[in-house]
């Protein structure tokens, strides 16, 4: 792993989006195995996946992962931590005032 | 979180006829969750062994599911009538849906990361069913959004995603509580409703007591977790990261919940009020596995949140204002909300040795 450049790349993954009333979920499964670590970044190919109400959809698609460099995978462990707040039902949404 | 970046327009374009039509959507808004990763190896290698019976009781009762069939609309779900209702009200309810559905959805994707990466049974296990019910409220408030006119579009899979990262214990500690707070923050508006049903302004709330018997059982989970290795909850340094992390979310609460003025007007309830309870009911349940109880009786404390909140509110209005003088209203701001914060923190504890046994069952 280099210090500062980023490597890509292309993996074959699973997409599953469910909207239905029983289970709103989305998931992406690698199937290569491909392990994602703190700051990488995931873009799934092709058109957004979009489940109407009441579909589940599950896909094959490939994924771009663009692996961290040193650096910023060494800057995600130290504050990834703070962003646990999501978690809590009154979490700060962005587009809401206080 | 949630962010409105796709118009109505775009998406009825990209999914045409499937768009739902008996309840058409006004407005969408994108789910914007956070992806996680951990110490994957430093989670498979809890042993449950000291807390074997207890897990395996706890983790029987999961399986059996006895919500399975509780979140469903049945008679008892009234009609809402959205185009009369007061625009702060209607404003205030979807932004508690919206938050509500986001952290439901942001639990299911992390507890399924745990269970897809981890190799340990019993994690595996646990997280799997702790999925199967965020997902399963996620679903519900999802509908009571569509109703509203507010379609959840999960189209953020093919935007780009960074990973963020938790450490296990942080995540011990985050869910813990928040599962904890969750339970004792729907507790309370469900027995307030009970004795004031005339203020029930929408069906959702009928359904909160079952629904916070899982974020009690989620949170017995994480206690119990936790109880497998003292460590994690002893040591100076991991007592103060647990003191932060009970300030940190009780403040965050404080001022969330002051930004719903007509939200919790329409509920009859006085936020203070309803927060100091919230609160109360918190420390004392956590009790079961933290070593201390913040002290929100202290004079300094209720004084210290309102100088939060109202800094708060001024770091929002520097930002609205924009400009150089904006920057600086904002800047001044956030150092009295971080003084304050700090003010907070450093309120004396109440020291508490967890009990030998750790479980609890819903009491409130």
């Amino acid at each position: 792993m280099s210090l500062f450049s980023r490597k890509v790349e292309k993996v074959p993954c699973t997409v599953e989006v469910s909207h239905r009333f029983e289970a709103l979920h989305a998931h992406v499964k690698f199937n290569d195995g491909s392990v994602i670590h703190p700051g990488d970044e995931v873009l799934v190919q092709g058109p957004p996946v979009l489940a109407a109400w009441g579909e589940l959809i599950v896909e094959d698609r490939i994924a771009t992962i663009t692996r961290a460099n040193a650096l910023e995978r060494f800057w995600t462990r130290l504050t990834g931590d703070f962003e646990f707040m999501e978690l809590c039902e009154f979490s700060f949404s962005e587009e809401m005032s206080v | 979180m949630n962010v409105h970046a796709t118009t109505h327009d775009e998406l009825a374009a990209e999914m045409g006829d499937r768009f739902d039509t008996d309840a058409m959507a006004q407005e969408s808004t994108l789910l914007n969750p956070r992806f996680y990763t951990t110490d994957f190896d430093e989670l498979d290698r809890i042993d449950v062994t000291p807390v074997r019976a207890e897990w395996d009781k706890l983790i029987g009762q999961m399986k059996a599911d006895p919500n399975k069939g509780h979140f469903k609309k049945t008679a008892d779900w009234d009609k809402v009538d959205w185009d009369n209702m007061e625009p702060g009200l209607k404003r205030e309810l979807i932004d508690f849906l919206v938050s509500s559905c986001t952290a439901e959805f942001s639990g299911c994707v992390l507890y399924k990361e745990m269970k897809r990466r981890g190799k340990n049974p019993d994690i595996c296990e646990l997280f799997n069913y702790m999925a199967r019910d965020e997902a399963r409220h996620a679903g519900f408030i999802n509908d009571a959004l569509r109703e509203a006119g507010v379609a959840v579009n999960l189209g953020f899979l093919t935007k780009a995603k960074k990973y963020t990262y938790f450490r296990p214990k942080f995540i011990y500690y985050a869910t813990y509580l928040s599962e904890k707070i969750g339970y004792a923050r729907y507790i309370t508006i469900y027995r307030h409703l009970e004795a004031h049903p005339e203020q029930r302004f929408h069906p959702i709330f009928k359904w909160f007591k079952e629904w916070c018997n899982d974020e009690f059982s989620h949170g017995e989970a994480f206690a119990l977790l936790m109880r497998t290795d003292p460590k994690l909850t002893n040591g100076f340094v991991n007592k103060l990261w647990i003191r932060f992390f009970l300030t940190a979310v009780f403040a965050t609460m404080y001022v969330r919940d002051h930004a719903r003025p007509a939200f919790h007007k329409a509920l009859g309830v006085d936020i203070d009020w309803y927060d100091q309870e919230v609160f109360r009911k918190t420390g004392e349940i956590a009790k079961q596995v933290f070593p201390m109880e913040l002290d929100i009786d202290h004079p300094a404390w209720m004084p210290t949140l309102k100088k939060i909140e109202s800094a708060f509110r001024d770091m929002e209005a520097g930002e609205r204002k924009g400009g150089m003088v904006g920057k600086l209203t904002k800047w001044a701001a956030m150092t009295r909300a971080g003084m304050g914060f700090a003010r907070l923190y450093l309120i004396p504890v109440r020291k508490n040795t967890p009990p030998a046994s750790v479980r609890l069952e819903p009491a409130y």
